[in-house]
């Protein structure tokens, strides 16, 4: 998935360089970056409000005679849809309605559905954050131990095994090893036999514990498949970033008053090369909640991605608004954090 | 790959152990893949084995997302079939031959007028709270209908030519028409209980899915339900018909189709119909998998190509922008002649399809026409070429047909995105037609409905499900279906307006015996079939499958030869027999015992790498 | 990067000497590039996909993707006829894989040059003309950056009609701020230099300065960042015509994959069907993030790029 957002996210990595400018050290200043960073995101975020309103309108459709799904609807009862959801108003009267709703957390009521868009995403929600929660945390950690180990280990066979496992496993288009998975573990071939379930979170009326390891036996191979095609990445940043950080003075300093090769690397090195990493680690968490359509789409997981497609379809307005309101804040917000954070662990950023 | 370039410094204060991520990376590997260990044994998927209550569950795989679960809201064919389980109609439809027969209401007259009926409700029917089903329910059902707005949402068609609706006594229910309805012994609506529902405030916000069980009277009561993940009913023991066989029926979310043929191969479900069928790949390899029945039914649906006769409204407003030449009957004709059917079958249906002929699908065989040979549009490309020269569309030097303005002819198809057999006969159609000189561009949409509706369109697909009375699907290509203005949405199918075809249909519609009318049916339909602007390719099957060490029987409609899932009753589900093995358990146990087996071995591996790589480092720091 | 060549001491003209150190540098660049074996495998099998989708009208000819008289039947199994069986029309599936080669590398190689190009047009001219020009520009980058790019092209391929152009737009017009970005710093760098202030004395005006001066060297950068987001156009073109949303009309791989899954080839066990679409788009993305990793290391030694 976000195989078109890769690249993004890589872009993203480097958000630190352009407020690198020496300044005091003041908590005022800190302040000040910021508020400048929660500025542009509120922002940003109000940007994605207008994009979200207006793109959508785009779909050629009509919603009400969508919803009505063809049936033989008089131009009155019609009429009377239009005004049941506001679609009877000029243009900029929805979108000042819609925006002044959005502000207080109502997001419309879906088409489809007939129930409010911040339900069902409520709804959704929590399945899309085990699956990607889950799989977050797994590339994350094997993406760092990984990178370190292969940087530090650079140039031998190693390292040579993990870039490249973690290259083609980067160029895989995800939704075909999750068939793939499917195939062999869930379906079966030869003489492997079916071990996980085809799709969907739950087998239904378990209770207790044996829901939450039922959940856990459906989770397997959608987080299988996020994590081989989203770890490389972490991989190769970590170890880009460490093998940097390995040709600095300080480090052969460190080597040269006797410090073991282990602790330079764990006290030393690491720490530092981990920004660019803790910046993409923000930036993950962010893209992960909308990087998951295609997972969820294979393995039929009940998650924001399904419901977002679903929405497309019909057009359901609102739906799809507060979807993309919804994937694109997530972005925001953690992109935000990762800036404000930035200069908490590199103290030469943002003084 | 691009990385910030970082300057020398000094290490930070703050610091991300490396230790702590490796260890929580394998912590939670570890975790993740005890759980799953510990999850199958205990967790054999929800086959009737659930043994420990002893329960039998039906499993039935399906795709489509809920609209809702009130029966005045809903009107997706999943929803709408739920409905049919929890709540009693008035009337149902006999599984063998589809005839109206007795549901909620035993008998029903109409007055000579035809514009009073009235209705004997059974007293034999309790809701699930223990309550009588009355007439005062219905009459309350009809009359929210009438006057809540959001209440007609779904269903508000059938009331819309009610008068007034009262329930003089518990068993006798009066409805009163403003002019005679075709469908008084087909009214298609749930029940529902009154002491439950008036209770709700606005019932076009009021989904039914937050407290359960439902309180219902059909063979099934609704008790779970989760947005995409399932839906469970369990069987009403009290049912007036009788107990449904099996205890529980569980409808499973499956949005990939491979996914559900996948797990019936598993046999985590019982059912799978597929949307709106099984591919032919499934379909056969599943014919060679044990324990596995494929039901290839003829089915109710009819394949057509429609045509864009001009879209107009029924005051007299045109609109779309359909192409002129397809106007002319010949061009018509010549594009169906060079349609091959019978690679259509062959091909794309890989024989789960019968070959177009009539509009009413042979499943019907009261009302199923045939063309004579005389009439017959065989294929034919030279005669379509030579058909399409004589109606004045000749070749350019190019070989392309020009059109009456000069400009090479390319017609606009309508596909549905979602549909594979849209697309793949949209790649025929643009073969076969371009070998004529004439251009296709297929436009295929998720959602087809808006240009539909606008009549911007040449071609299109088209297919309806064929009711065992066909008066609707005759009713969508009359002149009276057409939109009043273009502002309105019709009941028009394609705008197809043809005054002698709308005779014919005034004529069926007061006709009373029933021979007599399926033969001015049959003339309709010739005179659809010479219009050309209702082209049918194919019947499709129905191709749907279940386990057999599941279901040991389940009654189809028609029963002789007829599809299980979207029957018009609740006859399936209702009908199903648990089979008496429970074959398929041991499977599970055993699939455990692997998993089991190579977790342990994934996490015995897992720790022995970490263990071989922590010595090496420290190997390595001695050196 | 062209900087600290000493000029040779011939009396040629300003052009020629240019040339001939761009030629120089081309050579240098040969040179450094051939001591990355990954990045030459990766041009290798570059190469080898390129001659395979060129000759692909004389190999196999547009008359294997025609549905109509497909030689074969529906979903044969891969036997000595069909090495790669056939598909739901009965087409064979290798001439299929070598002609959908076209449409994935043309759509991978157009919306990189689309998005690569806007990048560099948004970056170069933020960089060259301060004030609030760029600020605005880089805000609607930064903007860019945040949306979910995936929801953003499927957004934009639903708005669309389907077809390549709207396949290529929704990458293309998604995925170029990166690049904005990164030119945009480049071209800070050089216009910092002391000669642009020196061709600014001279009279030079923003577009002689802009061609002359900043893109030739944020060219190389350039050339880099497009080679890696090819690989990445080809997956989102992959993944936008496995959503539905491609032009069902021609055949790419993608295209085959989705067919693949509406024919049920996933559950049928029709393995021929589904993995070779697969491992071609993963190769071909392979290949091109391998050269651009390469290139990427050549133009800036410090990213220790494995050699």
């Amino acid at each position: 998935m976000s195989s078109a957002g890769k690249i993004a996210a890589e872009a993203l990595a480097e958000p630190a360089v352009r407020v690198r400018t020496p300044r005091a050290r003041t908590t005022t200043a800190y302040v000040r970056y910021g508020a400048g960073k929660v500025g542009g995101a509120v922002v940003s975020l109000l940007a994605v409000l207008v994009t979200g309103f207006f793109l959508f309108r785009l779909i050629p459709g009509d919603p009400v005679k969508t919803m009505t799904g063809g049936r033989p609807v008089s131009a009155e009862q019609l009429a009377a849809y239009r005004r049941e959801f506001g679609l009877d108003l000029p243009l900029w009267q929805q979108f000042t309605d819609y925006c002044g709703k959005a502000l207080t957390g109502d997001l419309g009521t879906s088409y489809q559905f007939h129930a409010p868009v911040v339900d069902k995403i409520g709804e959704a929600l929590p399945n899309t954050l085990l699956l990607t929660g889950t799989a977050f945390v797994l590339y994350t950690a094997l993406g760092i131990l990984l990178g370190t180990r292969a940087a530090w280990r650079h140039g031998r066979l190693g390292d040579r095994l993990n870039t490249g496992l973690a290259l083609t496993l980067y160029s895989v288009p995800s939704f075909w090893l999750g068939l793939l998975l499917i195939i062999v573990f869930s379906v079966g071939i030869g003489p492997i036999p079916g071990l996980f379930p085809t799709g969907g979170m739950e087998s239904g009326g378990e209770e207790g514990f044996a829901y939450v390891l039922d959940v856990a036996h459906h989770l397997i191979l959608p987080v299988v498949t996020l994590v081989s095609v989203e770890y490389g990445q972490t991989l190769l940043v970590t170890r880009s970033a460490l093998l940097d950080e390995m040709g600095s003075d300080y480090l052969t300093t460190a080597r040269a008053k006797g410090l073991r090769d282990d602790l330079v690397r764990r006290r030393h090195a690491v720490p530092n090369a981990l920004l660019p990493t803790v910046t993409l680690v923000f930036v993950n968490l962010g893209r992960t909640v909308a990087g998951v359509i295609l997972v969820e789409t294979v393995f039929s997981w009940p998650g924001l991605g399904g419901l977002f497609y679903q929405a497309l379809s019909v057009p359901d307005l609102p739906l799809v608004q507060g979807l993309f309101l919804f994937f694109a804040a997530a972005v925001i917000i953690m992109n935000t954090l990762a800036d404000l954070a930035y200069p908490l662990l590199d103290p030469r950023v943002g003084r | 790959m691009s990385t910030p370039v970082h300057g020398s410094g000094f290490p930070s204060s703050r610091r991300l152990r490396p230790r702590v991520a490796r260890l929580v990376a394998v912590a939670g590997a570890a975790a993740l893949t005890t759980l799953a260990g510990l999850a199958t044994p205990l967790n054999p998927a929800p086959q009737q084995a659930s043994a420990a209550d002893g329960d039998k569950v039906l499993t039935v795989a399906v795709a489509q997302s809920v609209d809702s679960l009130s029966p005045f809201l809903a009107s997706r064919l999943l929803s709408t079939s739920i409905h049919r389980l929890m709540y009693e109609y008035l009337t149902n439809y006999d599984p063998t031959n589809a005839r109206t027969i007795p549901g909620l209401a035993t008998k029903w007259q109409s007055s000579s007028d035809k514009l009073t009926w009235t209705y004997t409700i059974r007293s034999n029917s309790k809701w699930s709270d223990g309550q009588q089903a009355t007439a005062e329910d219905a009459a309350w059902t009809f009359n929210t209908m009438m006057t809540d707005e959001g209440a007609a949402t779904a269903n508000g068609s059938f009331v819309a030519n009610f008068e007034k609706v009262t329930a003089p006594s518990p068993t006798k229910l009066v409805i009163k028409l403003k002019k005679p309805q075709a469908t008084m012994t087909a009214l298609d609506v749930p029940i529902v209980p009154k002491h439950q529902w008036e209770k709700v405030g606005d019932l076009s916000k009021f989904n039914n899915d937050k407290s359960f069980p439902v309180v219902g009277n059909g063979p099934f009561i609704l008790t779970d339900y989760k947005p995409d993940g399932y839906v469970r009913l369990k069987a009403n023991k009290s049912f007036w018909r009788g107990a449904p066989k099996f205890d529980e029926l569980l409808f499973r979310y499956y949005k990939d189709q491979d996914a559900a043929v996948a797990a019936l191969r598993k046999g985590e479900v019982s059912f799978v119909a597929g949307s709106p069928s099984l591919t032919p790949a499934q379909a056969a390899s599943l014919k060679n998998a044990e324990n596995i029945h494929v039901n290839d039914a003829p089915g109710r649906r009819f394949y057509a190509l429609a045509t864009n006769p001009g879209a107009k409204a029924k005051n007299g407003q045109k609109f779309g922008d359909g192409d002129p030449s397809l106007l002319d009957e010949r061009v018509r004709h010549a594009l169906f002649m060079a349609v091959d059917r019978k690679a259509v079958i062959d091909k794309v249906f890989q024989g789960h399809a019968v070959e177009g002929q009539g509009y009413i699908p042979p499943r019907f065989p009261q009302y199923f026409w045939k063309p004579s040979p005389s009439q017959e549009l065989t294929y034919d490309p030279a005669k379509a070429a030579q058909l399409l020269d004589q109606a004045g569309y000749r070749k350019n030097s190019s070989g392309k047909r020009l059109g009456k303005d000069g400009k090479p002819i390319t017609y606009r198809v309508l596909c549905h995105a979602t549909d594979p057999n849209d697309k793949a006969v949209g790649q025929y159609l643009t073969e076969w037609w371009s070998k004529l000189g004439i251009g296709v561009t297929l436009d295929c949409l998720d959602n087809v409905t808006d240009p539909w509706l606008a009549g911007n369109y040449d071609l299109a697909f088209d297919g309806w499900s064929v009711n065992p009375d066909p008066d609707f699907v005759l009713s969508i290509h009359t002149c009276a279906a057409l939109p009043a203005t273009p502002k309105d949405t019709g009941a028009t199918d394609n705008f197809i307006c043809d005054k002698q075809y709308d005779s014919l249909y005034a004529r069926q519609l007061a006709e009373y015996d029933p021979a007599e009318r399926a033969t001015i049916v049959k003339q309709m339909e010739s005179r659809l079939y010479d219009l050309g602007y209702m082209n049918v390719m194919a019947y499709p099957n129905a191709v749907e499958a279940y386990r057999t060490d599941q279901i040991k029987s389940i009654r189809t409609m028609p029963s002789a030869a007829g599809n299980i899932y979207g029957q018009d009753g609740y006859w399936s589900w209702w009908s199903a027999v648990p089979a008496a093995s429970d074959g398929s358990s041991d499977d599970s146990g055993s699939t455990g015992i692997v998993i089991g087996g190579i977790v342990a071995a994934v996490v015995v591996v897992g720790a022995g790498v970490f263990f071989a790589m922590r010595r090496r480092a420290t190997a390595e720091d001695r050196e | 990067m062209t900087t600290g060549i000493p000029a040779p001491a011939t009396g040629a003209g300003p052009r020629r000497l240019a040339w001939q150190r761009r030629r120089r540098s081309a050579v240098r660049f040969w040179a450094e590039y051939r001591t990355h074996r990954a990045g030459l495998v990766g041009l290798a099998a570059l190469t080898l996909f390129a001659l395979v989708a060129l000759t692909a009208p004389l190999t196999v000819g547009s008359d294997v993707a025609g549905a109509t008289d497909a030689p074969g039947q529906p979903m044969e199994s891969p036997s000595g006829e069909f090495p790669l069986g056939t598909d739901r029309f009965g087409r064979d599936l290798l001439g299929l894989l070598v002609w959908g080669s076209r449409v994935s590398l043309l759509v991978g190689l157009l919306a990189a040059v689309l998005s690569v190009a806007i990048g560099a047009l948004v970056g170069v001219t933020a960089g060259h003309f301060k004030g609030w020009y760029a600020t605005v520009l880089m805000r609607v980058t930064d903007w860019f950056l945040v949306m979910p790019t995936l929801v953003l092209a499927i957004a934009l391929a639903t708005v669309l009609s389907r077809s390549l152009g709207t396949v290529i737009l929704a990458i293309g017009v998604t995925s170029w701020p990166t690049t904005a970005r990164l030119v945009r710093a480049q071209t800070l760098a050089v216009e910092s230099r002391p000669y642009i202030e020196r061709a600014k004395a001279l009279g030079g005006g923003h577009g002689h300065i802009m061609s002359r001066h900043v893109l030739p060297n944020v060219m190389p950068l350039v050339l880099a960042q497009a080679t890696l987001m090819v690989s990445s156009a080809i997956l989102a073109e992959a993944t936008l015509a496995f959503l539905g949303l491609g032009d069902p009309t021609v055949v790419s791989w993608g295209g085959l994959l989705q067919e693949a899954r509406e024919a049920g080839a996933v559950s049928s066990g029709d393995w021929w069907y589904l993995v070779p679409p697969g491992i071609a788009i993963a190769a071909v993305a392979l290949a091109f993030t391998l050269c651009g990793r390469a290139v990427e290391s050549v133009l800036n030694p410090r990213l220790g790029v494995d050699r």
